[in-house]
C-alpha cells in the first residue's frame, strides 16, 4: 500500500480533473491537434493563468510537440490537448503542422527551373 | 438516659414541694374539722380525713411522679429532635457534596480517561470515612462510575467500528485512486477513455472524503498523511477536487504561502467541507469564490457564495454546532440525512486550532472564512503552486541560427535573441511582446527596430532575393535594377 503512495504523486493533492477544469473531452478532432503537433506560445506568460497553461506557454518558448510538453508536465495527452485548446483559443499559443513535408516545391516548379536554367 | 441533666437537678426541690401541698393543705382541713366536729364523730373524721390525706398524697405524689417523668419525656424528645435535625442537615450538606463536588469530580476524571477504581479511591478515599454517610456515597460513585464507563466503553467501541470501517475505506479509496491514475496515465491518448476515467476519479474522491468525515468524527486524522509542505494554491485545488461541484468554484488569488505537511489534509478537508456547503446552498448556476490572503495570524481562506444566506436559527444553529466540537461523535450525526460538514469542520478546527466563522455575504450569501494557523503555514517552494506533479520544465534551449529550416518563418523567426547585436557587438535583448507587436502591425517597422533584425537575416534573406531576382529574370524583367530597393522589399513582405 505504500509503495504505490510513494510512486504516486509524491506531493501533490490535485486531481486531473481539476486541472482540466472538468472538461475531459478534448475536441482533438476539431482542433487537430495531436502528439506531434508543435506548439509555439505567442504571447509573453500572463499572471491570472492557470499554473499550468502559465508553464506551457513558458515551456513553449520554442517550439514543442504535444507529446513533449506532455512528458515535461508529466500529464496525459488528453489532459495537455485540454490546456493547449484553452491557450489556443484564447491566443497564448499557436499550433503549427509538424515538419514541413509539403514544403519542397512541387516537380512541376523543378522543371521550369532546370529548363529555365538550361535556357540560359 | 440524655434526661439526665443538671436543669432537673435544679427543678425536683420545687417540683416536690408542690406536689406536698395537696396533701399538707387536707391533712390541715383535717385536724381543723377533727377539732371543730362534735366528739362523736371525731375519731371517723380523723380516720376519713387521714384517709382522704394519704390518698391525696399518693395521688399528688404519683401527679408529681408523672409530671416529672413527662417533662424528662419532653427533654429527650426536643433533644432527640434536635439530633435529627441535625443529622439532616449533616444528610443534605452530603447530598449537596456529592451532587455538586464528588460527581462532577468523578465524571471529569473519568473522561480524562482514569479508571473505575481510581477515581472512586481519588474522590471518596476509604478515609474520609469520619464524615457520615461516605461509605454509602462511596457505593453510590462506585456504581455511577462504572455505569458510565460501561456505556463509555460502549460508546467508543462504536467509535473505534466506525473509524475502522472509515480506515478502511480510505485505503480501498487510495488504492482506486492510484489505480485510477495509473490507468490515467495509460489511456492519456484515448480521450472518450479518459474522460470516463476523470469521471470515476470524481466519483471515488467523493467517496474518499466521506469517509475522511466519519474518520474525523471518530476522534481520528483525516486521510492520508503528507510529509512535505504543499503550496496552499495546490492545497486548494485538492479541496475543490472532493466536493461534487467543483466546476463552480473560482479560484482566485491564492497567498504564496505552502501548507505544512501535517497541516494539508485537515486544511483540504476543512475547505472542502465548507465549499460543500457553499456549492450545496447556493442556486446552481451561481459561482462559488475561493480566495486566499495571508494574513497576521496566518492565512485567512474565504469561501463565498450567493445563496439564500443564513436566517437567524440558521445562524444560531450553525454557531451551536461550531463551538459544541468537544461534544464528540454523535451518532445522530450519521442520521436520516447526515449533516456532517459543520460538525467535522469544527472537530478539524478544534484539532488544528484553526478558526471558523460563517457570516452574511455581500453577495447575499455566506462568506466562510477559514484561518489556518500561522504553525501550519510555512515558505512556498514553488511560488505561483506546483504544477501537476513535480514538473521537470525543459532545459533552456539556445536559439539556434536564424535560418534554421522552420515550418513558418514569420511566428517562429521573430526576433532571435543571440543573434542580433548592438552597435558595440554584444548581444542585444529584445522584448517579446514588442517584436509581436512590430508583427502584429505587419506596416513599415521603425527603422531602429528593423536594423539589428535584417543584420542577421542578411544572410538567410539572400537566397530568396536571389530567387526572386531570377523569376523576375525569368519573366523577361530586368534584373534587379535597384537592389537595395528590392533587398528591402521581400524583408516587408514576409513581415
Amino acid at each position: 500500500m505504500s509503495k504505490p503512495e510513494r510512486a504516486w504523486d509524491p506531493g501533490n493533492p490535485d486531481r486531473l480533473y481539476i486541472v482540466t477544469k472538468g472538461c475531459g473531452e478534448s475536441k482533438q478532432s476539431s482542433t487537430g491537434l495531436d502528439l506531434v503537433t508543435l506548439i509555439v506560445a505567442r504571447t509573453e506568460t500572463d499572471p491570472g493563468l492557470q499554473p499550468e497553461h502559465e508553464t506551457i506557454v513558458r515551456m513553449c518558448d520554442y517550439p514543442l510537440s504535444v507529446a513533449e510538453i506532455s512528458a515535461y508536465l508529466t500529464l496525459p495527452v488528453s489532459t495537455v490537448t485540454v490546456l493547449l485548446n484553452d491557450l489556443l483559443s484564447r491566443g497564448h499559443v499557436e499550433a503549427r503542422p509538424p515538419v514541413p513535408v509539403a514544403a519542397l516545391p512541387d516537380v512541376g516548379l523543378l522543371e521550369a527551373v532546370m529548363h529555365g536554367l538550361q535556357n540560359l | 438516659m440524655v434526661g439526665t441533666g443538671s436543669s432537673p437537678q435544679v427543678r425536683r426541690p420545687a417540683s416536690s414541694l408542690i406536689w406536698l401541698v395537696p396533701p399538707v393543705v387536707l391533712a390541715v382541713c383535717t385536724a381543723t374539722a377533727a377539732l371543730l366536729v362534735p366528739l362523736s364523730v371525731r375519731t371517723p373524721t380523723a380516720w376519713c380525713g387521714t384517709a382522704a390525706t394519704v390518698a391525696v398524697a399518693l395521688t399528688s405524689s404519683e401527679a408529681a411522679r408523672r409530671g416529672r417523668v413527662i417533662n424528662s419525656l419532653r427533654r429527650r424528645c426536643a433533644e432527640q429532635e434536635a439530633t435529627l435535625r441535625r443529622q439532616l442537615a449533616e444528610q443534605d450538606a452530603a447530598t449537596k457534596r456529592l451532587a455538586e463536588e464528588l460527581l462532577p469530580r468523578a465524571m471529569e476524571m473519568l473522561q480524562g480517561g482514569a479508571f473505575a477504581d481510581e477515581v472512586v479511591r481519588a474522590v471518596a478515599p476509604p478515609s474520609s470515612d469520619s464524615t457520615p454517610y461516605a461509605a454509602e456515597h462511596r457505593k453510590i460513585i462506585r456504581f455511577v462510575v462504572e455505569t458510565v464507563q460501561a456505556e463509555e466503553g460502549l460508546r467508543d467501541s462504536a467509535h473505534r467500528a466506525f473509524v475502522n470501517i472509515a480506515r478502511r475505506v480510505q485505503a480501498i479509496v487510495h488504492q482506486q485512486a492510484t489505480d485510477l491514475r495509473e490507468m490515467e496515465d495509460r489511456h492519456g491518448n484515448t480521450p472518450e477513455v479518459f474522460s470516463d476515467l476523470l469521471h470515476l476519479d470524481h466519483g471515488t474522491a467523493l467517496i474518499g472524503r466521506l469517509a475522511d468525515s466519519i474518520a474525523v468524527l471518530g476522534g481520528s486524522r483525516p486521510g492520508r498523511q503528507w510529509k512535505n509542505p504543499i503550496p496552499l494554491y495546490n492545497v486548494l485545488r485538492g479541496a475543490m477536487s472532493r466536493i461534487m461541484d467543483y466546476r463552480r468554484v473560482d479560484l482566485h488569488s491564492v497567498a504564496d504561502v505552502a501548507i505544512t505537511g501535517p497541516g494539508v489534509e485537515p486544511v483540504i478537508h476543512a475547505a472542502a467541507e465548507l465549499l460543500d456547503n457553499a456549492t450545496r446552498y447556493s442556486p446552481p448556476e451561481t459561482r462559488v469564490h475561493l480566495t486566499a490572503v495571508e494574513i497576521q495570524s496566518g492565512v485567512a481562506i474565504e469561501i463565498e457564495d450567493a445563496g439564500v444566506g443564513l436566517t437567524d436559527e440558521h445562524r444560531r444553529r450553525t454557531d451551536r454546532v461550531l463551538a459544541m466540537a468537544d461534544r464528540g461523535f454523535d451518532l445522530d450525526d450519521l442520521g436520516e440525512t447526515p449533516r456532517l460538514g459543520l460538525a467535522v469542520v469544527s472537530r478539524l478546527a478544534k484539532s488544528y486550532g484553526f478558526r471558523v466563522s460563517l457570516r452574511p455575504s455581500a453577495y447575499g450569501g455566506v462568506r466562510a472564512v477559514l484561518i489556518v494557523p500561522a504553525e501550519l503555514v510555512t515558505a512556498s517552494a514553488t511560488p505561483g503552486g506546483e504544477i501537476a506533479r513535480a514538473a521537470t520544465l525543459p532545459p533552456p534551449k539556445v536559439r539556434k541560427k536564424p535560418g534554421r529550416p522552420l515550418p513558418d518563418p514569420p511566428p517562429a523567426m521573430e526576433t532571435p535573441a543571440v543573434g542580433s547585436h548592438t552597435a558595440n557587438g554584444l548581444p542585444q535583448r529584445r522584448r517579446r511582446a514588442l517584436g509581436m507587436a512590430a508583427r502584429a502591425a505587419a506596416v513599415a517597422p521603425a527603422p531602429a527596430e528593423t536594423a539589428p533584425r535584417t543584420e542577421p537575416e542578411s544572410e538567410p534573406t539572400q537566397p530568396g532575393l536571389w530567387l526572386a531576382a531570377f523569376t523576375s529574370a525569368l519573366k523577361g524583367d530586368a534584373p534587379a535594377g535597384d537592389r537595395g530597393q528590392s533587398s528591402d522589399d521581400p524583408s516587408d513582405e514576409k513581415e
